[in-house]
């Protein structure tokens, strides 16, 4: 194994972590703010790449316009389970939270299942086959197009967090509620505004990935799991654990895949993550236990 | 009086239901009552959660299926071998993770669940992958004939009926006598305030370890129950969804209550199957809006709400 195949791995592996780090991103936002494993975010990835499937393909539109049209239809959807589900049952809490966001994978993937059918699709890429060598590991250029995107996503999300009112509204929640509202932040405005956050954030995660990978209904499942695994095992509610955990697993599934067995690879996520329970439970980046 | 009733409905119910389709839905419905039941052993008391329960269920029906398969082991000797891998499965994952907080636990048999059923499809060498083991023997005992029925090979739906229904009145009664012990009083006392608990000298991470590998022992034995009736098992059989279908199963029914684990069984079962025949994708779609219509309206589960609405009524 030399220098060069190693890199090819490690740049293989940088564009599985970009979509994981969206995906992670969302999910700690919202679990951060709102307590709540929101699993409907596999659901939500899942439909970015039907948009960006039914823009492109069916419609023939450009490939860099179904990216914003996903990412604001998705996210229109992620507020949309929030009001008729989230908000009337927040007050039950605890497990419940995990059934609700259970109920929305089944009856989104399910509809999806039905308007879109069980067919496997993948959209043309605009790149073509175009592809770049950078010291002798290939890179294609849709590959680049999506690790650029989610370099520029996450800044975007970070200054918004940390410059803006409202990001700053955010984070005050995030740390805590009760303080944040007595300060005179409004809740419900904030909980909306983060599913927002998050369901563009797996809408473009299923828009970017739609042209690499072939997907049925059935992706977002899978997906969300290891997600999920990512944010504990990068610290719950914590950004940089996420993003950290979404690097780490993306790179540790790519090198599993190509020296142990590529069966093994979606084992990964979960493994790191019970082994950062057992000997870190706050996670990788999180705060005391909580 | 009641658990007469119940006892001669469930003898009577592969009569009152005669065909092919219903008498394999009263097995599964008899081999969910048994999971849920010893889900409710951990949640009913402890209020503790287990979302793995599927993969000790799988755990259990490879062992089985396995044993029974390559080294012909009889029926009864694999059920007590599928009960055992159970068990030490809830030991190795419940001793490290009980001493954490309760919802890491919750997360750890989530979690052990899908590493559990990735295991299943990845090991081919052992369990043929995504392929699924065929030709699993069916359950034989050797039993005295009773009239036509042998008991010997327990082929005829209505004799394993019997058997599953029997097992089920079994693990019931075993998690009545295990709640009003010594076990349960513990656990319970755990659940209302595990710090004055320990203060007091309960064992606590002992009860909660003890329950738990129980628990999956039960599981265990489920899973063999299943998979000499089935005489196929697949990784499909055994995901998180089912493991989030028996902790649905249990909280409709009605965590803590007596008939709960019966009636969440017989009532998700006997519905997701209707709704399955009539159109699988429309039966995806409304189970999750009954699952969610359910936590907004059951909290407390049926029996719960029943008993709560009894309460009013006096």
């Amino acid at each position: 194994m030399g220098l060069v195949t190693l890199l090819q791995y490690l740049v293989n592996g940088a564009f599985v972590s970009s979509v994981y780090a969206l995906m992670a991103l969302g999910l700690t936002l919202i679990f951060g703010v709102m307590q709540i494993a929101d699993f409907a975010q596999g659901a939500l990835y899942m439909l970015g790449a039907y948009v960006s499937f039914y823009i492109t393909n069916r419609a023939g539109l450009s490939y860099f316009l179904s990216l914003p049209a996903a990412m604001v239809g998705v996210a229109l959807i992620a507020v949309l389970n929030h009001l008729a589900v989230y908000r009337p049952l927040r007050r039950a809490g605890g497990a419940t939270s995990f059934v609700a966001a259970l109920g929305i994978l089944l009856i989104l993937q399910n509809i999806a299942l039905w308007v879109f059918g069980a067919d496997y699709r993948l959209i043309r890429s605009p790149f073509g086959d175009g592809k770049a060598v950078v010291l002798g590991a290939v890179i294609t250029h849709q590959q680049l197009f999506i690790v650029l995107v989610t370099a520029g996503l996450i800044l975007a999300v970070w200054l918004f967090l940390q410059r803006t009112r409202p990001g700053k509204a955010l984070r005050a929640m995030s740390q805590n509620r009760d303080a944040a509202a007595l300060v005179g932040i409004n809740p419900d405005r904030i909980a909306v505004m983060t599913f927002a956050l998050a369901g563009a954030l797996a809408g473009s995660a299923g828009a970017l990935v739609s042209p690499l990978r072939a997907f049925d209904p059935h992706i977002g499942a899978l997906a969300i799991l290891k997600s999920f695994a990512i944010v504990i095992f990068g610290g719950m509610g914590s950004i940089s654990g996420a993003l950290l955990g979404a690097l780490i697993v993306g790179l540790a599934e790519t090198l599993t895949a190509a020296y142990v067995a590529a069966e093994y690879s979606d084992l990964v996520a979960f493994i790191l993550m019970i082994l950062v329970l057992f000997l870190r439970p706050q996670g990788l980046r999180g705060a005391a236990a909580p | 009086m009641k658990r007469l009733l119940l006892l001669a409905a469930a003898a009577a119910a592969p009569f009152v239901f005669p065909t092919i389709a219903q008498r394999h839905l009263l097995i599964l419905i008899a081999i969910n009552v048994i999971l849920v039941a010893s889900l409710d052993l951990l949640m009913g008391t402890a209020g503790l959660l287990s979302l793995g329960h599927a993969g000790f269920m799988g755990i259990g029906a490879y062992t089985s299926a396995l044993l029974a398969l390559h080294y012909r082991i009889p029926f009864l000797l694999a059920l007590a071998a599928a009960a055992l891998a159970g068990g030490l499965a809830g030991l190795f994952i419940g001793y490290p993770s009980l001493r954490l907080r309760h919802h890491y636990f919750v997360l750890v048999t989530f979690i052990f669940g899908i590493i559990l059923t990735l295991l299943f499809t990845s090991l081919v060498g052992v369990t043929r992958g995504p392929m699924g083991l065929p030709g699993i023997p069916f359950a034989t005992i050797g039993l005295p004939q009773v009239g036509a029925h042998t008991f010997n090979t327990f082929r005829s739906k209505v004799d394993y009926y019997y058997l599953v229904a029997g097992a089920a009145g079994g693990v019931l009664w075993l998690r009545g006598r295990l709640v009003r012990g010594r076990l349960g009083a513990a656990l319970i006392a755990i659940r209302e305030e595990e710090q004055l608990a320990m203060a007091v000298g309960i064992p606590t991470h002992r009860y909660k370890v003890l329950a738990f590998v129980i628990s999956t022992a039960i599981a265990g034995a489920a899973g063999s129950l299943y998979a000499h009736y089935a005489t196929f098992i697949s990784p499909e059989v055994f995901t998180f969804v089912d493991s989030f279908n028996l902790f649905v199963m249990n909280m409709i029914g009605g965590a803590g209550t007596p008939a709960g684990p019966v009636v969440g069984p017989l009532l998700l079962t006997v519905v997701r199957d209707t709704l399955r025949n009539i159109s699988p994708v429309a039966a995806e779609i409304a189970f999750g809006a009954f699952l969610i219509a359910a936590i907004a309206f059951l909290p407390t589960g049926l029996m719960g709400a029943l008993r709560r609405s009894a309460g009013r009524g006096r």
